[in-house]
């Protein structure tokens, strides 16, 4: 069985940084009244700036494929190895621009990939690990020898004041369905694979991923009405616009189910301890897609005393400056910690994706090594 | 004779001490999961949960509660004169629960119920079962794995205090009055983890005392979940 290797990656951010005070002018006041949770919810989650690729005027000035390509091309610049000699496209995106069809194809396009095996993954934050997982397979199994894995995420279209308007106004918008406005934010990250190492790189040791949606409800989802008695989902209203007056195209944040995240984040963590797979003690670096700040809990204490427990300084992280750009933020995050070109060789990093959708918690193991 | 020490919490705990740690947080995390698919709970977590609920649930829990500080002070009772320090230890908190029952009891009463029922009902299978295995396990000698089950059902205390109770008050009209037994727990916390830390410390020396535990953790977990899931079956 051959390797996996990751020996480029890139980043693409829309538009200037936008500081905590300007986000709501570009998004818009919904009903022309300021928020009153907005900048609870900043504090909370610490992000200073983040990109949008929508415009004051609420103009797409980069489509979700186009973020996505220009990561990709960002990426490919990096390597030696031509964009048609491309064997796997992975791609993932919680939302393409086009309902149908899946996003690889118009990623695809974009990039213009000949006769490209191509994968795309459906899911929110974890299924960018899903597609680096389809990748890394494909490589192990020797059925091609590299794969670029292209992650972009559009979020802030579903922000816009008419949305939530439409939705019935500021005393429709709970702090539920208001909790992700000033939460998520734009971007795509792309990291290409290939079965040899290049140059320095960084080995995929293992990816490990435990799903919990048999034992917990939903935590964050689009498609739902915002009545919690109604079943229906979006796509079984008469049409789109009750639907949407239903509050059923509003994203929401189950907030109450949030600590779920962390423990499940640490019970994965401990579950690849028990394993012999993962070493806390050994590991150099902890890249964590975190959406919050609110972090502090008495399960840290434990996690000290029970020695997993990984210090302050091996964190990093971008999501002060970046934003938590869902799906592709795990993408944008090791973009950006190699960028500081900090890292040695037999370094070890462990990525961690806690996704609170429905609680999917996944985990990629890398070492840093040289051809 | 032994000098009886205060138990006090360790500044790190052994390696032995460390892994079943780990693998008792694993045992809580699988517990709560467990809990949030047996139907009562779901009502209370998805929000459709009524005052017939929580009478209910008061109702199945109150036999736990009495049985609870029997087998705490059998446990207590059941450690030898080397273990003076952690018999003290385990003293103390079967004194602390003992009367927990009578706080439920006017929580029942405040939620609406008749303490003719309250007292007339008997123990549900989960509740024999569980207080079956924990007698049984607490007239042992040294019976150091009941710290796993004193891992589960203080979790436990923590978790009613700190989420049901709030849920509970948020659903149906009780008030705060109507959720001191769920509140009760809340109250320190601190001392009770570093109290578990400590005897985890003094207890857990052998990887055979660290197996008991956590295997005592899984099995009180799985049983606290047998007897509220009982809640519905009547």
């Amino acid at each position: 069985m051959t390797g996996a290797y990751i020996t480029s990656t890139g980043s693409f951010l829309p538009g200037p940084p936008v500081g905590n005070d300007d986000v709501e002018q570009l998004l818009g006041l919904v009903g022309g009244r300021r928020s009153r949770l907005r900048s609870r919810i900043q504090k909370a989650n610490g992000i200073k700036t983040r990109h949008y690729a929508i415009d004051r005027s609420h103009r797409t000035t980069h489509s979700n494929e186009q973020m996505a390509v220009l990561a990709a091309q960002a990426c490919m610049a990096k390597s030696p190895l031509p964009l048609r000699s491309v064997g796997v496209l992975s791609c993932a995106t919680t939302q393409g621009d086009l309902v149908i069809p899946g996003f690889g194809s118009m990623v695809q396009a974009g990039l213009g990939i000949p006769e490209v095996e191509l994968h795309t993954a459906h899911g929110v934050c974890s299924s960018s690990v899903m597609a680096v997982r389809a990748a890394v397979n494909t490589l192990r199994v020797g059925d091609q020898s590299n794969a670029l894995v292209v992650v972009s995420e559009l979020s802030s279209r579903l922000f816009k004041n008419t949305r939530y308007e439409a939705a019935g106004g500021r005393d429709a918008v709970d702090f539920d369905a208001e909790f992700l406005r000033f939460m998520l934010s734009d971007g795509a990250g792309a990291w290409l694979l290939e079965c040899e190492p290049r140059g320095r790189c960084l080995r995929v040791d293992w990816i490990r991923s435990y799903s919990h949606a048999d034992s917990l409800r939903v935590c964050m989802s689009i498609g739902g009405p915002a009545d919690p008695k109604e079943t229906r989902s979006c796509q079984d209203y008469a049409t789109y616009a009750e639907a949407e007056a239903a509050g059923a195209l509003l994203i929401r944040q189950d907030v109450k189910l949030l600590d779920h995240v962390v423990k499940l984040g640490v019970d994965g963590a401990l579950r690849l301890i028990d394993e012999g797979l993962l070493d806390m003690a050994r590991l150099d670096r902890l890249l964590c897609h975190y959406s919050s700040h609110h972090f502090r809990s008495k399960i840290f204490d434990m996690l000290k005393m029970c020695g997993a427990s990984v210090p302050a300084e091996k964190w990093f992280t971008n999501l002060y400056t970046k934003g938590n750009t869902g799906s592709a933020s795990i993408m944008i995050m090791l973009d950006d910690f190699l960028a500081e070109g900090r890292a040695k060789v037999g370094d070890t990093l462990l990525c961690m994706v806690p996704e609170s959708a429905r609680f999917n918690v996944a985990y990629m193991h890398l070492t840093v090594v040289e051809a | 004779m032994v000098e009886s020490v205060a138990l006090t919490r360790p500044e790190v705990l052994s390696p032995i001490g460390q892994a079943a740690l780990r693998q008792l947080l694993l045992a809580w995390f699988d517990f709560e999961r467990r809990l949030s698919r047996v139907p009562v709970i779901q009502r209370l977590e998805r929000g459709t949960f009524g005052p017939a609920d929580y009478q209910r649930l008061l109702l199945h829990l109150r036999q736990q509660v009495i049985e609870g500080s029997r087998w705490i002070a059998r446990a207590a009772s059941s450690f030898d004169r080397d273990h003076t320090d952690v018999r003290s230890a385990i003293i103390g908190h079967a004194h602390d629960e003992h009367r927990d029952y009578e706080v439920l009891e006017r929580d029942y009463v405040a939620a609406g119920g008749d303490l003719v029922t309250l007292r007339a009902q008997p123990r549900n299978p989960g509740s024999e079962a569980l207080h079956g295995y924990l007698m049984y396990r607490a007239s042992e000698p040294n019976p150091v794995g009941l710290l796993g089950a004193m891992w589960i059902v203080e979790g436990l205390g923590e978790k009613m205090a700190k989420d049901w109770a709030e849920r509970v008050e948020r659903l149906i009209p009780v008030g705060r009055d109507g959720t001191q037994f769920l509140r009760y727990h809340a109250s320190n916390d601190e001392t009770h983890m570093n109290k578990l830390y400590a005897l985890l410390d003094r207890l857990c020396t052998s990887e055979e005392r660290a197996d008991d535990i956590v295997r005592t953790a899984a099995v009180v977990g799985r049983l606290y979940a047998l007897q509220l899931e009982e809640v519905d079956v009547e």
